[in-house]
């Protein structure tokens, strides 16, 4: 293998604790919760009807209004995200394009993820060819509602001319993003790439279709009776019940570590290991016990190089689903052993929900700053201990640590299992 | 670039299901005889519409591969990917077990995945409530279900990938196989694309692009790529998959080897959402950035399978960056598009593009573009007009071109 290095040097974040990474870092070290009843749509007819919205957001600050009119949501959130992660990472000129002094457009590439895409501007485009007819399709629907209209976009608002893919991997879309991008810097393929993930999801037809899985947590409190949005997703309690659907999109700047250098830039963190498996196993379901999550997170130390004693936390991907977390759990007690107990392991999605294809992303930012910070965000709503359930969650209050090397966990509908390992950055 | 020969990524197993037929070597006779698959649509009443021709997948059965309650919770896009896998598994003769399912990957991708299960959901959702949405619909309609029911199907562990870039994600699939194999991630990979979306809404919003030929009258006649007449794509179905694997694996367990995916390259336009850059500079990159990755001299490439969609733009724009990625030895190139025939299936278009080459690569054919009648003088390469040629082929080029200016192009080369 090559001795390329790959260090995040820039982060954007668009999601329902925050517009901004440093918006969306203060609400999770302090334990705010971004999930409330919808707002997009009337959904008082449905029997969950909350959601972790992104609020205030208003793409016309980012894009032309003509390109935001005709892009789905999950495409507005990405443009956002990755204007904030490039200026972040020095890469912008004044003009809000790519700056060619800093970095060579093709030899910046990007995988832009999404679980889905513009599932809403299909369900609009089949409402209207029902109720008007073909002739009122938008000649748009089809190049803007495909899940890589995102990653297209993101280059043509920025002029970013490398390599280009928006990996699909349902709920572990985030992670493969990450690895994927992380892969093509070690290989030599491009100098920069956008590891990033996406995702627009609170529509209808995807509400009704999460609530026909009986896979959403409720937000009925299940000690008082009261109705409480934000203490719907509870992950890894005992009362824990299903997750919260929700959105968002997250984009780390990952570069070769010499480019970085070169540029005077430091680096926020690393990005050393990358592990992606399948369950083969059924398309809804986990395998039992986590067996492909943990040959994933086994391939991640390997590539990484490291033993799994080194590790200091995991970002769970804990969605706060009976099984997802049961399972979650034996895996990394049958990874690490020992260790396990001696990790610090968190779940944001207890404040964020899940943003799907966009969690592993935005998951994956949260690693980075703490591998950076050692200040580790914790799982709210953590008040009923699970007695199968043993490993230190990080329960209702960030912690202050010297955690150095992170995992985050990602795992998808149909089987899909990635793990990212970071390091801080140490000359 | 110098691969070690071990980890170079050869072709053991192919498998379709298309337009022109239901498995690989039906689908070559068919693609060298130049026999047309486009018709009138069945799948829904097109009468009124504007377009109502198409290249469907004929005679398809699900449950001659895979049991009928198992293919009642997958949607035909997952269900053709399942099919073209299974042949391409059978032909490679791979036994798939506990020793080495955790080192076979899937790498399976589409345009539009699952679309048709989020038109009928949101169908059901209208005319009847949420309440009667199918659990089913989120996981079938997943972009990424294909490759996931491939993983299920056979029980194969190792990495499972689905990545989209419009029209560009079939070629994708394979550099990114080429890969995984080469840096070790797998020893087998189990590769291709699949698109089915012949339902209402994607013709109406393809016709209102003014994508799509109107030569309702004469279907087999309407996608004429590099044609002067060429007046944009009929639309079409299917998957095509392959077993590539290491060399090392295929030759340790004695099987046959068709050819080589020697590299590919991918780049993005950073042009226009739906138009190719008229310079067909990001092209023209990702051909030479190809071949350089797959340390091939573009004076040894004799086929590029083209793009061509039979758009007027695309197919002036891909001429010239042929032109400008070649030079003088593009007159030298047979340039043909299997779209004539098959029609253009988005997501799968690059995979069947793949069975093109390695089958030419296999036979010394190359097949034509049919219904080249009329030259253009924006068009002026060599076509391979109407009729297959024989002529050996060492290396041939796929290009993959898609919405959003994602372009990509893989190398295939005799194995030797």
């Amino acid at each position: 293998m090559s001795g390329r290095r790959v260090a995040v040097t820039g982060l954007g974040v668009v999601s329902p604790v925050g517009i901004g990474a440093e918006a969306s870092w203060d609400a999770l070290v302090n334990g705010r919760s971004g999930v409330a009843d919808i707002t997009l749509f009337d959904a008082s007819d449905y029997e969950i009807h909350i959601a972790g919205e992104v609020k205030g957001f208003d793409a016309t600050q980012y894009m032309d209004g003509k390109d935001a009119r005709r892009h789905d949501r999950n495409t507005h959130l990405a443009v956002a995200a990755t204007g904030e992660a490039l200026r972040h990472a020095g890469l912008l000129n004044a003009d809000g394009a790519l700056d060619a002094g800093q970095a060579d457009p093709d030899r910046f590439g990007m995988v832009v993820g999404t679980a889905i895409g513009g599932i809403g501007m299909i369900a609009d485009g089949v409402q209207t060819l029902l109720e008007r007819g073909p002739n009122r399709i938008s000649p748009f629907l089809l190049p803007h509602m495909i899940p890589d209209a995102a990653s297209g976009m993101v280059a043509i608002q920025y002029g970013i001319r490398g390599p280009n893919m928006a990996v699909v991997s349902a709920c572990a879309t985030g992670g493969h993003a990450i690895g994927e991008a992380m892969e093509s810097i070690v290989r030599g393929q491009a100098d920069l790439m956008l590891g990033a993930g996406t995702e627009a999801v609170i529509v209808p037809l995807a509400l009704a279709g999460f609530g026909q899985m009986k896979a959403l947590g409720s937000p009925i409190d299940p000690d008082t009776g009261e109705y409480n949005p934000q203490g719907a997703s509870r992950p890894f309690d005992a009362t824990r019940n299903g997750f919260v659907v929700s959105e968002g999109c997250a984009v780390l700047v990952l570069e070769e570590l010499g480019h970085a250098l070169a540029r005077g830039v430091t680096p926020i963190a690393e990005v050393i290991g990358y592990g992606s498996s399948a369950d083969a196993f059924h398309m809804a379901a986990p395998a039992v016990r986590g067996e492909g999550n943990q040959r994933a997170m086994r391939a991640a130390l390997e590539r990484a190089g490291i033993g799994p004693e080194r590790v200091d936390y995991i970002n769970a991907h804990g969605t706060s689903t009976p099984l997802n977390d049961r399972y979650e759990s034996m895996a990394i007690s049958d990874v690490f052993g020992e260790h396990a107990s001696r990790l610090a392991i968190s779940s944001t999605k207890g404040m964020t929900g899940h943003m799907m294809g966009a969690a592993g992303a935005f998951e994956g930012f949260v690693c980075a700053r703490v591998a950076q910070s050692g200040l580790i965000p914790p799982t709210i709503n953590y008040r009923h201990p699970d007695p199968e359930l043993t490993l230190d969650y990080v329960p209702n209050a960030a912690r202050q640590t010297d955690a150095r090397v992170t995992l985050s966990n990602s795992m998808g509908l149909g089987g899909h299992n990635s793990s990212i390992i970071m390091r801080r950055y140490e000359e | 670039m110098s691969r070690d020969p071990a980890r170079r990524a050869v072709i053991t197993g192919m498998g379709a299901i298309t337009p022109i037929g239901n498995d690989a070597e039906t689908f070559w006779a068919n693609l060298t005889a130049g026999v047309s698959g486009a018709g009138p649509i069945t799948a829904y009443d097109p009468t009124g519409e504007e377009v109502r021709i198409a290249a469907e997948v004929k005679g398809f059965d699900p449950v001659t591969w895979m049991d009928f309650k198992q293919a009642r919770r997958m949607a035909r896009f997952s269900q053709l990917a399942v099919a073209a896998a299974a042949q391409a598994i059978a032909q490679s003769g791979l036994q798939i077990t506990d020793a080495n399912r955790d080192d076979i990957a899937v790498v399976l991708n589409t345009g539009g995945g699952g679309i048709g299960d989020v038109a009928l959901g949101e169908r059901v959702f209208l005319e009847h409530g949420g309440k009667r949405v199918s659990p089913f619909m989120v996981p079938m309609l997943s972009p990424s279900m294909a490759a996931c029911q491939i993983s299920i199907q056979n029980g194969l562990r190792g990495p499972v990938i689905t990545s989209v870039a419009a029209c560009a994600s079939g070629v994708q699939a394979f550099v990114e196989a080429q890969r995984l194999i080469e840096h070790g991630d797998a020893d087998v990979v189990i590769t291709g694309g699949t698109e089915s979306a012949i339902l209402p809404v994607a013709f109406a919003a393809l016709a209102n692009m003014g994508a799509l030929s109107k030569r309702n009258d004469d279907p087999t006649h309407a996608s004429r790529p590099f044609d002067a007449n060429r007046d944009g794509f009929v639309f079409g179905e299917g998957a095509a998959v392959m077993v590539v694997e290491a060399a090392e694996h295929a030759e340790r367990r004695g099987a046959a080897i068709l050819a080589e995916v020697a590299g590919g390259a991918l780049t993005s336009d950073a042009f226009h959402i739906s138009a190719p850059d008229p310079t067909g500079s990001g092209a023209m990159r990702a051909m030479q950035r190809g071949l350089k990755d797959a340390g091939v001299e573009p004076e040894a490439v004799d086929y590029v399978v083209a793009h061509g969609t039979g758009t007027p733009l695309n197919d002036a724009t891909e001429t010239l960056a042929i032109r400008s990625a070649f030079g003088a030895h593009a007159d030298r190139l047979a340039v043909s598009s299997n779209k004539s025939m098959i029609g253009h299936t988005l997501g799968a278009a690059g995979a069947m593009s793949a069975l093109a080459a390695v089958c030419s690569i296999r036979d010394g054919v190359v097949p034509p573009t049919i219904n080249y009648e009329t030259p253009d003088p924006a068009c002026d390469l060599d076509y391979v007009p109407n009729v297959a040629a024989r002529r050996q082929v060492n290396v041939a080029i796929i290009n993959g071109f898609g919405f959003g200016g994602q372009n990509a192009v893989a190398v295939f080369r005799r194995y030797a």
